[in-house]
């Protein structure tokens, strides 16, 4: 039974995008492709075909579906940066997200140590009004960053249709990075002296602590990402 | 793009002939996909005959080289992507017209005669 001009397109979509073609560009030409497919489709008609007809002669007329998917993945300029360099867009870029927004966190804290705790030796002590929210805004920030950033993993992957090696592999070092990132706080030795906030890495003091962290991080961040794969195979089995 | 049916193209003569076609008719006008891929049956009596479809990553090529700009318009309430040339696709029409025009001549110099003429009869 030949494809409906919906099937067509959304076969071509799926298979332009496992190809690595970027999703904009995917999305355009698909969005075009099914204009085109209406022209033709009244054309068709206007000639004097039934309207099952038309749309299997306009079908015809737009190509072959391997010679429209050709056409897209002959051009790399059209490929993926998730494809041309998964190790940038799975490694590199979330860990720059991750650190940014670790930044920001950490501004925050120092920023609220100096507003609202000036002679407090360290920030983090019980706090009351409007520093309660202060810091909780930081904290949350700390804290949620790994997860939104695993998240953002999971969306790229999923609208890239990208295999689940690199996915994986990204969400483990952010997961990682999450469970092992520790913030010092200290009053500087000279009087009134700025706050010094450090920031480091260590599997410690509780291995178990870190990796739960971890775990924790990773679990939340792959869900979504576990549920789409299902959903995927489902609708693809039915 | 196949030339007349039944005719296999050469993949190596026919290359930047999409472009030029494309570039061409845009010099005159804005067109949307579809009006190209027509323009461009009628303009040469269906001897060059576009799979319809691949014409437009030929036209999303052209827009990301700067050689087109688009535009979305709506007309009898359906919105179409018309593409239009620049200044820097009319230069690339030149250099591809120039080149065209000095293949096809020495195509048909050989043709027409000359010491390998017997070779192409």
């Amino acid at each position: 039974m030949p494809k409906s001009s919906h099937e067509l397109l959304n076969e071509l979509r799926e298979r332009l995008l496992l190809a690595g073609v970027a999703p904009r560009h995917v999305r355009r030409y698909v969005k075009e492709l099914a204009d085109h497919l209406a022209d033709l489709k009244v054309e068709e008609e206007r000639s004097g075909r039934f309207p099952a007809d038309a749309d299997s002669a306009a079908i015809v007329r737009l190509g072959t579906i391997d010679g429209l998917v050709r056409a897209m993945t002959e051009r790399k300029e059209f490929q993926s940066w998730c494809v041309r360099a998964p190790w940038a867009m799975f490694g590199l870029v979330p860990i720059l997200f991750l650190t940014l927004a670790w930044c920001v966190a950490l501004l925050i804290l120092w920023s609220g140590w100096q507003i609202f705790l000036p002679g407090s030796e360290t920030p983090f002590v019980p706090t009351d009004g409007f520093s309660i929210f202060y810091f909780g805004v930081g904290r949350l920030l700390y804290f949620v960053a790994p997860i939104l950033v695993g998240w953002e993993i999971v969306l790229i992957a999923a609208r890239q249709r990208v295999k689940a090696i690199w996915p994986f592999v990204g969400l483990v070092l952010v997961a990682l990075m999450g469970g092992a990132a520790r913030v010092q706080a200290n009053r500087a030795s000279v009087p009134d002296g700025f706050g010094h906030i450090r920031m480091d890495f260590a599997v410690g003091p509780s291995v178990q602590g870190s990796l739960l962290h971890a775990l924790v991080i990773f679990s939340i961040a792959v869900l979504p990402y576990i549920i789409w794969r299902f959903g995927r195979v489902r609708f693809f089995s039915n | 793009m196949n030339s007349v049916p039944g005719r296999e193209t050469n993949p190596n003569f026919m290359n930047g002939v999409p472009e030029l076609l494309i570039l061409r008719l845009l010099q005159q006008e804005e067109m949307y996909g579809y009006e190209i891929v027509q323009a461009i049956r009628s303009g040469t009596d269906a001897v060059i005959a576009v799979g319809e479809g691949v014409v437009y990553p030929v036209l999303h090529g052209l827009e990301r080289d700067g050689a087109l700009k688009s535009r979305r318009k709506t007309v009898n309430g359906r919105s179409r992507i018309y593409y239009s040339v620049t200044r820097a696709g009319l230069r690339r029409l030149t250099d591809l017209s120039r080149d065209w025009s000095n293949l096809t001549g020495a195509i048909h110099k050989m043709l027409r005669g000359g010491p390998h003429a017997q070779v192409v009869a």
